[in-house]
């Protein structure tokens, strides 16, 4: 575990110093993308309701951590395996979850001041009154490694070609066709269905009650199957990486 | 020298890729603390293969890989602790200058801050590096990089250090601080195994080498073992005035029987390429081959000629033939025997 956690913190050290000179410019478009989603959400519907205010804001979180997890993430690690990075990373002495780990650290670093602005922006534009519950960043945290479990498992499974088309396409779903900016409801019945079993409408809901808590409480359901979700995903990317030809 | 075992036992490796091509057949080899031990071959002689097994990034279809005596394909995990290795790709330097990079590289393999300060210091140093230092990876040249790379492998090497083609895009400076390096890490009581297909070079800094050709190891021993029966010999190398000349003066050198007029004794094959004849001469009848030699260049057939020990690379080319490179002039070279 030591060997495991110095080993995690000098990756960390190495991401920090790459990205230090794009990190300004990652942050502050991520924050503009942040703030940028909750006003475009309010010129699309012109006459939003308190509940619709809370999914669309919610929504906004939810969208820009997956977009950074599911998006951004494997975009860069295609990207590192076509230039023979991964193999090279692959023959240092460092566990493959504090690589996998290392890496979306930054991320979430990444994303969490944009997560801030679109609060800030939404209560401003929507005069949202919130009831922020403490389980807010277990679990934006959650959602991030789960987004990234999924993403990482995108990037090593599929060809580096592919990954552009892959990623697109869930950002797609992630926007219009799943239960993550309005309620399961309106989805045809098989749709719903569907993402019974997608992390999609788990990560909404896990944000969404966490800023605003119902009365009932935070439901935990969506909780275990994002935890399921990151588990499954960085499984299966660690397998794929630590295969050997 | 005693039961210790060797710090890497490669024993009858085999590496079958699917279509039954064999990257590795039946490889054995040992490299001791202390010893620089070169891997020779063409490109897809299978050398990178064997290094890669050894870290497992690959698996061995067959055969064994010990490390430190303990079973590198059952824990590879073990043999990446053990052993540093400077992989063929680049090594991912975008955003972090060769300083950061060598030091941080050294504590991820277990170096104090303290000592991974010296070593960096060390280094940049030895390979005269240091105008660099500090300027992050994408603004660096390819030499650099690589001998950034190279740092990183050996500032903190473990019991074992492998270099895959560390010389490429170096300069000949360069090249030679580094080889200086290699061996200073060896004489430190690491087991270096080097990876290269320049053999002039590799000639000079290992202690004992395998050749490789499609897999197969072809000869091993030291570069005097390799050289053995020929070690008494000299090359003759002669720049004829064009390539006609040049096979004619082949056909001459080889195809008189020794005793005629001492030219052809002693020989073996003569090469030719373009207009250039290559000949090994036993020592002894060097004096008649230089007197031919002279005549040839006094009637106007030959620009100039060179004596010179049979190199490692003769040998080479002799075990592996021209056939597997990707040198262009190889392709027009004709054996007349």
């Amino acid at each position: 575990m030591r060997h495991w956690l110095r080993s995690f913190a000098l990756l960390l050290k190495w991401n920090m110093l790459r990205v230090r000179t794009e990190l300004p410019t990652f942050l502050a478009i991520q924050t503009l993308i942040s703030a940028g989603i909750v006003v475009g959400f309010s010129l699309l519907i012109p006459e939003i309701d308190a509940e619709a205010a809370l999914y669309l804001t919610s929504g906004a979180m939810t969208v820009s951590l997956i977009t950074v997890g599911m998006v951004v993430a494997p975009q860069i690690v295609a990207q590192r395996k076509e230039k023979g990075l991964l193999d090279y990373q692959r023959s240092m002495p460092v566990s493959r979850l504090a690589m996998m780990a290392a890496d979306a650290v930054i991320w979430v670093v990444v994303a969490l001041p944009g997560l801030a602005v679109t609060l800030l922006v939404a209560v401003v534009r929507f005069d949202l009154e919130l009831s922020i519950s403490p389980w807010l960043l277990p679990a934006v945290l959650l959602v991030s490694a789960g987004a990234a479990g999924v993403g990482y498992c995108i990037a090593y499974v599929v060809r580096p070609v592919l990954v552009g088309l892959v990623t697109n396409l869930v950002i797609i779903v992630a926007l219009m066709f799943a239960p993550i900016n309005y309620p399961a409801e309106r989805l045809p019945d098989w749709a719903a269905a569907v993402h019974e079993w997608l992390p999609f409408q788990y990560m909404a809901q896990a944000v969404r009650e966490t800023i605003d808590a119902p009365d009932t409480g935070v439901a935990m359901l969506p909780f275990v199957i994002i935890t399921a979700w990151t588990v499954l995903g960085l499984g299966v990317t660690s397998r794929v990486m630590t295969r050997r030809a | 020298m005693g039961g210790e075992p060797a710090v890497l036992e490669v024993e009858r490796v085999i590496k079958e890729y699917r279509k039954g091509v064999r990257a590795n057949d039946d490889v054995s080899l040992s490299v001791s603390a202390g010893e620089v031990y070169g891997l020779l071959g063409h490109n897809g002689a299978g050398k990178t293969t064997l290094l890669n097994q050894v870290v497992g990034i690959a698996k061995p279809t067959a055969g064994t890989i010990r490390v430190t005596g303990r079973d590198a394909v059952a824990d590879p995990a073990m043999a990446r602790r053990m052993c540093s290795m400077q992989p063929q790709a680049q090594a991912p330097l975008d955003g972090v200058s060769p300083a950061e990079a060598i030091e941080l590289m050294a504590r991820i393999r277990g170096a104090n801050r303290r000592r991974a300060k010296q070593r960096t210091a060390e280094l940049v140093d030895a390979l005269d590096i240091g105008e660099w230092a500090k300027t992050t990876g994408e603004r660096l040249s390819g030499g650099v990089r690589r001998l950034t790379a190279f740092a990183m492998a050996a500032a903190e090497p473990g019991r074992l250090v492998m270099f895959d083609e560390p010389t490429n895009d170096v300069d000949p400076v360069r090249r030679r601080l580094l080889w200086a390096e290699v061996r200073a890490l060896a004489e430190n009581g690491c087991a270096v195994l080097l990876v290269t297909h320049n053999v002039i070079e590799a000639e000079r800094a290992v202690d004992r080498l395998a050749i490789l050709d499609r897999g197969r190891v072809v000869a091993q021993g030291s570069p005097a073992d390799l050289r053995g029966e020929n070690a008494d010999r000299l090359r003759l190398e002669v720049t004829a005035v064009d390539s006609a000349v040049a096979r004619d003066l082949a056909a001459q050198f080889g195809g008189q029987d020794r005793g005629e007029n001492g030219a052809g004794g002693g020989r073996e094959d003569a090469v030719v390429v373009g207009r250039r004849m290559m000949a090994t001469v036993n020592a002894a009848e060097c004096a008649s081959a230089l007197a031919w030699a002279q005549n040839e260049r006094t009637a106007g057939r030959v620009d100039e000629f060179s004596f010179n020990p049979v190199s490692l690379e003769d040998i080479y080319v002799r075990l592996v033939g021209s056939d597997g490179g990707n040198n262009e002039g190889d392709r027009d070279a004709a054996l007349v025997a």
